[in-house]
C-alpha cells in the first residue's frame, strides 16, 4: 500500500504532498490539469518506467533541472530522482544503484486506460507488452532476460541488414543468445497465461452476466524448443527478409469470445469487457503470485463504465487492492459506494476534498 | 554576444582532453585551467611520464599485455607457466584480475574488446586472427574464454568458439556464478577463483 506520495518539479507539479487512503483515491478535475501525471508518478516510482513515454527527461517540470518522486510503500520510503541524463534511486534513505534491488521494495501495479482496447483490437505488440508488464512483476528473472533478448535481437537484425553478404558466423553467435534468453521469456509467458486463463474466463462471465465465455491461448513465435535450430533452418527466408523471422518477439495471444476471434467477431461492448477482464485477471494473478494485492491505476475509464460494470469491477478486484482513479466528472459517485479519499486536481495543485 | 574566448591553444587542449574516456566538457575545461594555474609545476612531470610511456612501454605481440621495451614479456616467456592453457580476455586489466585470483597459471590472450555490431565493433577490430594463429602454433590443449556475462561478451564467446572449432582444441567458459550483464571488472577474486575452477566445456 502507498500511504504517502510527494512530488517536486514533476510534470506540472512544483510540489505536491498526498496522504493516501488505503482503499480508494479519486483524482478529479478538468482535462490537462495533471491527474494522469499523478498516476504516472506512482507507476514510475513502482516500476521505473512510465506507460506514457520512454523519454524520462520529459517529466522534468519546465525550467527545473531535477524531478523528484517520493513515496512510502508498506512503510518503506522510496525515492526516485531524475535529471536530464541520470536517475538516482534510494530505499529507506540509502542510495540504491541496482534497479533489481530497488524493485524488491516496490508495490505491484496494474495500469488501466483507454489504450487497453488495443489488447483486443490492436497489433500483437500490445499483447506482448501486457505480458511483459505482468511477467516482469511476477518472475525475478524476467526483466534481465527481456533486456538481453531485446539487445541480442537488435544486434542480430542489424547484422542481417548491414552488409551485402550476411556475416552468418556473427549472426549465429546471437541466435544462441536469442535461444537462451528467449526460452526464459517463453517459460514465464506460458506460466503467466496459464495463471491468467481461469481468471479471465471467470471475470468475463461475471461482467457479462453469465453469457460470454472467453478463451485465451499462447500463439508461440517459434516452433519446437530450439530457437537457434529454427533460425538455422529458415536461413533462406532471413536472407530475403533481412530480419529475425522467429522468436518470442513474434509471440501473440489469441483471444476468443464464445469460440470466435474477439478482434473480428465480438461486439464493442464484449471487447471492452474482455480488456477489463484481462486487467482484472492480471491483478488477481499478481496477488496470487506475490501474496500482495497490486495497486490499480485507472486512468479516465472508471467513471465511464455503466453502473453494473462498475459494481462488477469493484467486486471482481482483489479485495485488498488500493485503487487510484482519475475522472473528469463525479456524478457516478452517487450510485457507487466508495470508501476513500477524493482530490481535486487543478492546474498543478492537488487538494483533498473528501 | 562577446567575442572573448580562450586562446586557440587552450581551446585545442580542452578539446583533446574532452575526447579522452571519462572526461566531460566541464571537467576537461577545469583540468586545463588547473594546469595553467595551480598545477603549473606538474606539467613537466606529465610531459615526462607521457614521453617515457611511449619510449619504454610496448604491447606484447603475442599475448597483448604490456611489457618493457627491450625485455621479454613476463607472461609469455615465464617457463613456469603452463603453455597448454590459453585464457582469452577482453582487456589487459582482466589479466591482473585473474592473476590475483591465483587460480590460473597458463598463458593469456587479450582480444582488445568484444564484438558489438551496434557500436560498430567487428571481428576485424579484435585480435582474433592472432588468437587462432597462437592456438595452432602452441598446440594449445584448452582455450578458456574468460569474457563478460553480458550480451556482447557472450556473443563474442560464441563467435570465438565457432572460429576455434577448426583447431580441435578443447574450449571452456567460466562457470556459473558470474554476475549477468557485467565484465570481469565487476567480479571479486573469490568468485573468479570459483568460476575458473568450475569452468565448463562449450
Ligand atoms: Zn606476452
Amino acid at each position: 500500500m502507498l500511504s504517502r506520495l510527494f512530488l517536486r518539479d514533476y510534470r506540472c507539479f512544483a510540489t505536491a504532498t498526498l496522504a493516501l487512503h488505503p482503499r480508494v483515491n479519486i483524482f478529479y478535475g478538468r482535462n490537462a490539469q495533471g491527474k494522469t501525471s499523478l498516476l504516472e508518478a506512482v507507476c514510475v516510482l513502482m516500476r521505473l518506467q512510465s506507460p506514457r513515454t520512454s523519454t524520462k527527461s520529459e517529466w522534468i517540470r519546465f525550467e527545473a533541472s531535477t524531478s523528484l518522486i517520493e513515496g512510502t510503500v508498506n512503510d518503506v520510503d522510496l525515492r526516485y530522482a531524475q535529471n536530464a541524463t541520470v536517475r538516482r534511486l534510494a530505499v529507506s534513505g540509502a542510495v540504491c544503484t541496482r534497479s533489481d534491488e530497488y524493485l524488491k521494495n516496490t508495490a505491484l501495479i496494474v495500469w488501466l486506460d483507454h489504450a487497453d482496447m488495443n489488447l483486443v483490437r490492436g497489433g500483437a505488440e500490445h499483447r506482448r507488452r501486457f505480458l511483459d508488464f505482468a511477467a516482469a512483476q511476477m518472475f525475478p528473472e524476467y526483466r534481465d532476460a527481456l533486456k538481453a533478448y531485446e539487445r541480442s535481437l537488435r544486434s542480430r537484425n542489424y547484422l542481417l541488414k548491414r552488409d551485402d553478404v550476411i556475416p552468418w558466423k556473427q549472426v549465429d553467435a546471437y541466435a544462441v543468445l536469442l535461444q537462451k534468453h528467449g526460452s526464459v521469456l517463453r517459460r514465464c509467458r506460458e506460466a503467466l497465461l496459464t495463471a491468467l486463463e481461469p481468471h479471465v474466463v471467470a471475470v468475463q462471465q461475471h461482467l457479462s452476466g453469465n453469457t460470454e465465455v472467453a478463451a485465451l491461448s499462447y500463439a508461440r513465435g517459434y516452433e519446437g524448443d530450439d530457437l537457434a535450430a529454427v533460425l538455422h533452418e529458415r536461413r533462406a527466408e532471413e536472407e530475403r527478409s533481412r530480419s529475425t523471422v522467429a522468436g518470442p518477439h513474434r509471440d501473440d495471444v489469441t483471444l476468443e469470445i464464445n469460440a470466435r476471434a474477439a478482434s473480428a467477431f465480438a461486439s464493442e461492448g464484449q471487447q471492452r469487457t474482455l480488456c477489463l477482464a484481462l486487467k482484472i485477471a492480471q491483478a488477481r494473478v499478481l496477488e496470487e503470485a506475490r501474496g500482495q494485492a497490486p495497486l490499480l491505476l485507472m486512468d479516465d475509464i472508471f467513471g465511464e463504465l455503466d453502473k453494473a460494470r462498475r459494481q462488477a469491477v469493484l467486486t471482481a478486484l482483489p479485495a485488498e487492492s488500493q485503487i487510484f482513479i482519475t475522472t473528469t466528472f463525479l456524478d457516478w459517485m452517487e450510485q457507487t459506494t466508495l470508501n476513500g479519499h477524493c482530490y481535486e486536481v487543478s492546474n498543478g495543485a492537488v487538494e483533498q476534498r473528501l | 554576444m562577446s567575442q572573448v574566448d580562450y586562446p586557440a591553444t587552450i581551446k585545442q587542449l580542452i578539446l583533446l582532453m574532452k575526447s579522452l574516456p571519462g572526461l566531460g566538457p566541464r571537467s576537461a575545461e577545469r583540468l586545463v585551467l588547473w594546469l595553467m594555474g595551480r598545477g603549473e609545476s606538474r606539467v613537466g612531470e606529465l610531459i615526462e611520464a607521457l614521453t617515457s610511456l611511449e619510449e619504454r612501454v610496448a604491447i606484447c605481440e603475442e599475448c597483448g599485455f604490456f611489457q618493457e621495451k627491450g625485455h621479454d614479456c613476463l607472461l609469455c616467456h615465464d617457463p613456469k607457466r603452463d603453455r597448454r592453457l590459453l585464457c582469452v580476455v577482453e582487456e589487459a586489466a582482466d589479466i591482473l584480475k585473474l592473476e590475483r585470483s591465483g587460480a590460473y597459471s597458463g598463458l593469456y590472450h587479450v582480444l582488445g574488446g568484444k564484438l558489438s555490431p551496434l557500436d560498430n565493433i567487428t571481428p576485424a577490430d579484435l585480435r582474433i586472427e592472432e588468437m587462432i594463429h597462437r592456438v595452432t602454433e602452441l598446440h594449445t590443449e584448452e582455450v578458456i574464454l574468460a569474457l563478460g556475462a553480458d550480451v556482447e561478451g557472450e556473443a563474442t564467446a560464441n563467435y570465438l568458439a565457432d572460429m576455434l572449432r577448426v583447431t580441435e582444441t578443447a574450449i571452456t567458459r567460466l562457470a556459473q556464478g558470474m554476475p549477468a550483464g557485467g565484465g570481469l571488472d565487476h567480479v571479486d577474486e573469490m568468485t573468479l577463483y570459483q568460476a575458473l575452477s568450475g569452468r565448463r566445456k562449450l
